[in-house]
């Protein structure tokens, strides 16, 4: 080998190995959108561009010309050291609306894959020399998923003994607060607003924890008992999420709540749970869990919750839309530029309860009915409830809605969406029709199972019924929407194709005046393009 | 998981003592079934120690001993850092840095640097829940002058004062004797502003007597107030417990005099048990008053307690004129001695029970601030408007 070759081969590998801290970090920041779950992972990979991606290809390619060694290396390194450091550059200055955040385990599994890269690669070293290091650490970078997901599997242990101690610990704190009440919130949609609004109530009356953000795993939740929980709260609100069955009974089983509210039970994560049956079983996990002497709040506007008998515990169904069989009601709905006001009837109210909220769209009703229950039966007095539900904040992302300097009205629905929320979000924006143009920005909705392409459709109908312009981001709807878009009627030049989000903010800028209204419905972060 | 209540005592102040005296009464009051209790104590040289060491009353003999006895710790200033830190990390390695984890905190200081809200400022930098007047409240309960001037402001009666600084008395000494005596007229009070218990309070007849009383007072603080003296006087007492949205009054106590006014050695000397401070000092409670007196004191004190923001126990004095009838509130402790338990228990609230509300109150306090918005994220920097270079100062900026 001459000195030149030896040369190059030497800055490739170096180049190599900044490359693989870059590759993994990013594969690892997809593993850690997919919850560290190998399955889920895979499913996106296939889905996305990774599987096919340019430079993965390359690499491929790459390792075989380098491990035959019948192209004369002059030719080749040069061109390999080219696309290791063009690589290398545009992942380090590449900014993700959602970065890898480097968590103890994130750090782990980076461990893993380094001291996986580094043997495989002695190891070639060894029998093959520099050539061949070098060669296996470009296979690396093509296969990187399989050293990736090799390492998240061989920390698997691990990763269940650190939180079997963490588990262990929030037992035993639950354990020693007896006088603990503890209310469990499920539903496919509208369970975090649901969770915002009973917190605040009930803070008017009691010292009360909520699980926080989107903590609405059994980890999520033991963190919040290790963390958040105060020796002094009377009341400790938990959200519990599902992406399978059997979830929501792991949580309710670690807290053993009294008291439950199922906000829905629709159309979301149907990849996993395939149809709604399922959902529907996993969602009562939560009311199967409580005790006689507990009680059950059940939103009665799903045909799934309406329909499902409930034996173990007392069960307070509630509805807006479909007041048949409810024991409570809201009535005389009105909807002002200063929010919403509404009653409250049925149940033991002796006279309506009359409430006013800044909050807008009927999906928020129906969540403030939900939690005003609850606060009723725990004995909160109606003055605190009204002054409590007076003072509820939009929530961001959820259906909130602000003028921004400029003038323009902003409806941020960002979070995750789904079918009759983002319909509702669009009536909303329909009903402003007065004020300016109504403009909507939305990538449309995911996890949908096969109504995937029918429901976004769908949405392109509404949206056509209800807005003036309309930009798509992504191409992952985009032939869905716009085939609803057109079969509502809207012409083509009020309809924005953009790649990405960013785009859609410089369409935006170019087109938007003051008085008109934007309605951003379901943000994606990375994972989906 | 039982919630661990940090009660700190102690303090630089002229009422030092007593403070460890009604800590250590609270302290014991505490139910231990319910909570934790960390005792925080405070030297004269501002050093904080904690140590089981501090609840024997005894130990307190050798203040340089106690120290020694007990571990030395300190808490940041850090928003939300509720540790009690071990100044020298304890254990093998030093690895023990927490001496405990604090859940809430009743200060039980008398006087200077621990009613005057200093060290409530504090604790509200922390954000760590706390029972008692928060910063503004014991500020303004503390300084004789602007609690008479918030009082006077809400109709609250207050007797005649003019107030001074001792500056402003070197300057302009002529002036202020003849405003005194025009608006009040002799026997006048005179009073250092912001201390407690009778340090630099003097009575003067005359013109002679007021040079030499505020002179007297100036050498304890720079602000002075120099009020009315009623003659007949009798003293009652009230406490207040709960927040300015929700309190009760106690029943009424008359504290029994020596002298004149009550003196240092009167209040915290009385009676021949000399340790046991408070207890001796005599009082008739409940005070043998008419009933429409009893409420129209027990209205103007809770009056005092909302219109100052208060929170947790308090306690208002007020003055009777004997001669007019006329009631005058003279002056409120936001951390009274032995936090009125006396009364209290004479109202029928136990001690324990007091303990239990002054927790409450305090975490109700910090979940209703926690309600309000108070993060603004609008970094002025980071905003792209203005002119072509340099910022022309925030209000420039348009967003």
């Amino acid at each position: 080998m001459s000195t030149v070759t030896l040369i190059l081969l030497i800055v490739i590998l170096v180049a190599a190995a900044a490359d693989m801290f870059f590759v993994y970090s990013r594969d690892l920041m997809m593993l850690q959108q997919n919850s560290y779950r190998n399955e889920r992972y895979l499913r996106w990979f296939n889905q996305s561009k990774e599987s096919t991606s340019m430079v993965r290809l390359f690499c491929m390619v790459a390792f075989f010309v380098m491990a035959l060694g019948r192209v004369p290396a002059i030719l080749t390194y040069p061109v390999v050291l080219l696309i290791l450091v063009w690589q290398a550059v545009s992942l380090a200055t590449r900014k993700y609306k959602k970065p890898l955040v480097r968590t103890p385990r994130v750090n782990r599994i980076f461990v893993v894959m380094t001291l996986i890269s580094a043997v495989v690669v002695l190891f070639m070293w060894l029998f093959a020399g520099m050539r061949g290091a070098a060669a296996i650490m470009i296979a690396l970078l093509w296969i990187s998923p399989l050293v990736l997901l090799g390492a998240n599997i061989l920390l698997r242990p691990v990763e269940k003994n650190i939180n079997r101690k963490y588990y262990d610990d929030a037992a035993s704190i639950l354990a020693s607060m007896p006088q603990l009440k503890v209310i469990g919130i499920t539903g496919s949609y509208g369970k975090t607003s649901t969770k915002h609004y009973l917190h605040r109530i009930l803070s008017e009356h009691f010292s009360t924890t909520m699980t926080p953000g989107s903590f609405n795993t059994t980890l999520g939740v033991v963190r919040t008992v290790r963390e958040h929980l105060k020796p002094y709260d009377e009341v400790f609100i938990v959200e519990m999420g599902a992406k399978q069955p059997g979830d929501i009974k792991e949580i309710a089983d670690l807290v053993h709540p009294r008291a439950a509210i199922i906000t829905a039970v629709g159309e979301q994560h149907l990849e996993t749970f395939k149809t709604v049956e399922n959902v529907q079983k996993t969602k009562f996990e939560l009311v199967d869990a409580l005790p006689a002497d507990g009680f059950a709040v059940l939103n009665n506007d799903f045909p799934y919750v309406a329909s499902r008998k409930v034996g173990n515990v007392e069960a307070v169904r509630y509805a807006v839309s479909n007041p048949e069989g409810a024991d409570y009601r809201a009535e005389e709905i009105r909807y002002t530029s200063r929010g919403t006001t509404f009653k409250i009837t049925g149940g033991d109210l002796a006279a309506p309860l009359e409430l006013h909220t800044a909050l807008v769209g009927e999906c928020n009703v129906s969540n403030l009915l939900g939690a005003v229950i609850v606060a009723l039966r725990l004995g909160v007095p109606a003055d605190k409830i009204r002054y409590a539900v007076s003072q509820i904040e939009q929530v961001e992302h959820r259906l909130s809605v602000k003028r921004v300097p400029g003038g323009l009205t902003i409806i941020d629905d960002a979070f995750n969406s789904n079918p009759s929320g983002s319909k509702m979000a669009v009536e909303v924006l329909g009903m402003m029709k007065d004020e300016g143009k109504r403009i909507v920005i939305t990538p449309g909705m995911i996890e949908l199972g096969d109504r995937q392409v029918e429901a976004n459709r769908e949405f392109g109908r509404h949206i056509a019924a209800n807005a003036d312009v309309a930009i798509i981001v992504g191409h992952y709807n985009r032939d869905a929407i716009l085939g609803g878009i057109a079969d509502g009627g809207m012409a083509s030049e009020n309809v924005i194709a953009v790649d990405s989000f960013a785009q859609a903010q410089q369409e935006l800028h170019k087109i938007a005046r003051a008085g008109d209204i934007v309605l951003y419905e379901n943000d994606l972060p990375d994972t989906f393009k | 998981m039982k919630t661990n209540i940090g009660v700190f005592f102690g303090g630089r102040s002229t009422e030092h003592e007593i403070s460890v005296i009604s800590a250590n009464q609270a302290i014991n009051a505490i139910d231990k079934s319910k909570y934790d209790v960390t005792p925080v104590y405070v030297s004269k040289e501002g050093l904080w120690f904690t140590g089981d060491a501090l609840l024997n009353l005894r130990n307190y003999r050798d203040m340089k001993a106690i120290e020694k006895m007990a571990e030395e710790v300190y808490m940041r200033p850090v928003h939300g850092d509720c540790n009690l830190y071990y100044q020298k990390p304890k254990g093998m390695f030093g690895k023990k840095e927490i001496a405990a984890k604090l859940d809430v905190v009743i200060p039980v200081f008398h006087g200077a640097n621990g009613e005057d809200g200093t060290f409530q400022g504090i604790l509200q930098a922390i954000d760590i829940p706390f029972a008692g007047c928060d910063t503004l409240s014991s500020a303004n309960g503390m300084d004789k002058i602007t609690m008479k001037m918030i009082l006077r402001e809400n109709d609250i009666p207050v007797v005649d004062y003019v107030w001074f600084t001792d500056r402003q008395w070197f300057a302009d000494r002529d002036n202020l004797v003849s405003r005194i005596e025009e608006k009040i007229g002799y026997p006048v009070i005179v009073k250092p502003a912001n201390l407690g218990s009778s340090i630099g309070i003097g009575c003067a007849h005359n013109r002679e007597e007021l040079f030499e009383k505020v002179d007297d007072a100036g050498r304890y603080a720079s602000r002075i107030i120099v009020e009315h003296m009623v003659e007949q006087l009798q003293e009652i007492n009230c406490s207040i417990l709960g927040d300015c949205d929700d309190y009760q009054a106690s029943v009424l106590e008359e504290p029994i005099k020596t002298k004149e006014i009550l003196s240092y050695t009167d209040k915290y000397m009385g009676g021949s048990k000399g340790t046991e401070g408070m207890q001796a000092s005599q009082k008739k409670i409940p005070a043998d008053l008419p009933e429409d007196m009893t409420k129209e004191i027990q209205r103007l004190a809770g009056e005092t307690f909302r219109v100052l923001s208060c929170h947790g126990v308090s306690r208002v004095d007020v003055i009777i004129d004997r001669a007019t009838g006329k009631i005058y509130v003279n002056e409120i402790n936001t951390i009274p001695g032995s936090l009125s338990f006396y009364l209290w228990e004479a109202t029928g609230i136990s001690f324990p029970a007091l303990m239990d509300r002054l927790v409450a109150l305090a975490v109700k306090r910090k979940t209703r601030e926690g309600q309000k918005t108070t993060s603004f994220s609008q970094n002025i920097f980071a905003l792209g408007g203005g002119t072509k270079g340099g910022v022309k100062g925030a209000k420039g900026v348009k967003a």
